[in-house]
This record gives structure tokens, sequence and C-alpha cells, in this order.
């Protein structure tokens, strides 16, 4: 019974990553990029480390630390990778309606960057 | 057109000797018989799980002692080569630098978001670093390799929070404490048991336990504090601002 809830969650998990590398080729611009990069994979680990733990019970605690590890280092990169880009003038997609983190301060400072 | 000759003789002769080389390699089918009284009398002699650990710092002691030298030395240089002196031709240079800052980009602070996590994860680096040179004798890993994850987690805390201080005094203070006290166990090994950096002079142990195998973890913990911060204050001195007199 453990093993088959814990197969279903190693299902999951493939699903959910398989879907971010999808994402990662489809998307139009660098910032979309990195949303679905980020989230899907975050996700994806999360619910493979879950698995696993059904699958090996002598390995829950250690399972359950990297799970922490992983949510907190994974969107703290991306959300540095993102700002990054965003600094060096990186094109947004044409149908891009509102870019919130653009103030007229900072308008001059880009370079533009294709 | 010379030229071209030239170097396609010289990679010419460089194809035969390594083509020799090649040929003439005979796969290994059984340990040598060096390797087998590794295999079959270290764990008993030495109480070291890990056999390569015990190979490293006990069979092999004094060649791991030449490598602590060696990064001491790249250490020194790098220290030597980056040192910002204070003279009066440097206040050109500091005018100079300011005016082609102002051209450039001006440099972002880091995000909230990520000094944040910068500072919950530090301690989790450093803590993870402190245990793998600690269990050097258990699991794979050592004094070498978790120094360089603890001189990782300055680099990470220097990348995120720039305008951290670290006191460049203590960093050498406990570099040069580490690297005496190492020297110091290997004189002891020649007081007090077999020879230079002989770990036997506390006691074996259980084996497999964490206060097992003699002097090896003693031993791997001050190495990995020398590397740490040795490559620590190499990191460090990459930095722009001058912090200290050191």
């Amino acid at each position: 019974m453990g093993e088959l809830i814990g197969s279903l969650f190693l299902l999951g998990g493939a699903i959910f990553l398989f879907s971010a590398g999808l994402g990662v080729l489809r998307m139009p611009d660098t910032y979309n990029r990195i949303q679905t990069g980020t989230k899907a994979t975050t996700l994806g680990t999360i619910l493979i480390l879950v698995g696993l733990a059904f699958l090996h019970p002598a390995w829950a605690l250690k399972l359950i630390i990297l799970i922490f590890f992983v949510m907190l280092t994974n969107p703290v990169s991306s959300h540095a990778l993102a700002r990054a880009a965003h600094a060096i003038g990186t094109a947004e997609t044409e149908s891009t309606v509102i870019d919130q983190l653009e103030t007229p301060a900072n308008e001059d400072t880009r370079e533009q960057v294709e | 057109m010379i030229k071209r000759i030239v170097i396609l003789l010289v990679l010419l002769m460089l194809a035969f000797i390594f083509v020799n080389l090649a040929a003439s390699y005979s796969e290994q089918t059984s340990l040598s018989a060096l390797g087998h009284y590794y295999v079959e009398q270290g764990p008993s002699e030495l109480g070291a799980a890990n056999l390569v650990t015990a190979v490293v710092v006990t069979y092999r002691g004094l060649d791991t002692l030449g490598e602590v030298t060696v990064l001491f030395i790249s250490a020194a240089g790098v220290g030597l080569l980056l040192r910002r002196t204070r003279r009066k031709d440097d206040h050109e240079d500091l005018e100079q630098g300011d005016r082609a800052e102002e051209t450039a980009i001006a440099r972002k602070p880091a995000s909230e978001i990520v000094e944040t996590a910068t500072e919950l994860l530090l301690p989790m680096v450093i803590l993870f670093g402190i245990y793998v040179f600690l269990n050097g004798h258990l699991s794979p890993g050592g004094g070498f390799q978790g120094g360089a994850i603890i001189a990782s987690g300055t680099m990470f805390l220097l990348l995120a929070l720039p305008e951290s201080h670290i006191s460049r005094l203590m960093i050498a203070i406990t570099e040069s404490l580490s690297g005496f006290s190492y020297v110091v166990i290997g004189v002891l090994g020649v007081i007090l048991a077999g020879g230079f950096l002989d770990n036997r002079i506390i006691g074996l142990g259980t084996y497999g336990h964490l206060f097992s195998a003699g002097a090896i973890p003693l031993i791997y913990v001050f190495v990995g504090l020398k590397v740490g911060f040795e490559l620590s204050a190499v990191l460090d001195r990459f930095r722009k601002e001058d912090s200290g007199p050191l």
C-alpha cells in the first residue's frame, strides 16, 4: 500500500517536471521561462521526495529536511536571476501589459539588450 | 609557412609518444602488493572506516602536509598580489575609478528576499561543511572538501551581502593556529607513537563510531578549518573596498 502511494507521488512529480521542461521550451521570453522553470520544478522535486519517503520510510526525516532546503533555495535564486535579467534590460515579449518593477528612475540607467 | 610545418612536426611527435603510451597500457587485474596491504591491514590497524582517509592522513600523511603547504603558499601569493597599498599615486587611480563607476550601470543592492534567505542559509552551509570534515573517517569527504564547502559559504555571503564585514585578523589567526596544530599533532605522533602523523596517539575506539580512528578526526578538524579560512581569505581579497589593515 505504501508502495502504491509512493509510486503515485513519483508519477505526479515526473509529470510536473516534464511540464516544466516543456514550458521552458515554449514560453516567449526570459521572464516567463524563469517563472515556469521555478514553480513547476520546485513542486516536482517536492512530490518526488515525498514519494521516496513513502517508498523508503527510514529516510523520511532526511527527505523532509531536503524538501525544506529546496523550498528555501529554489525560489530565492530564481528571484535573484529575474531581478538581474530586468536590471540589464532584457526585453519583454510584446504582449506584456504592466511592468511593476519598472520605475522612472531606472529607465535611464537600463541599456537595451536584445 | 615554415611555422606551420614546425607546429605540425611537434604535434606528430607528441602524437607518436602518446600512441606508444596508450598501446603499452595493460589493465591491472588485481591490486598491487601495496594496495593489498592497505586494504587488508588498514581498517584493523588504524580503525578508520573510510580507507581513502586512512591512506591520505596516516599512511601518506607527509604528502598531505605538503598539500596544505601548497595551499598556504598560493593563498599568500594571492594576498601579496592583491594588496592595496595606500600611496600617493593611488589617489589618481581612485579618482579615475570613481569616474568610471558613474558612467557604468550603478550596481543595485540585493533585494530583501535574497538577504533574508542568505541569513537563513549561511549557517546551514557552514554546518554542512563542519559535518563533512568531522565525518571524514566514516563517510566520503574529509578536511579539504569540508573546507571548500565553508569557503563556498563565504562566497555566498560576499555575493548576497557585499557590505558585510569579515574580520581578516580573525581569519589569519585561526588559519595559522590550525596549521600549527596540525604539525604539532604530527610531532606528537613521533613522540608518543610510531612516527610522524601516526594516529594511534589517541585510542582507536570502536570501528565506525564518531570517536574512532585515533587522531584522524582531530587532524581533519584542523585541516578543514585551515583550508576553509584560507580560501575565504582569498575570496575576501577580491572585494573592491579595502576593509582593514591586513
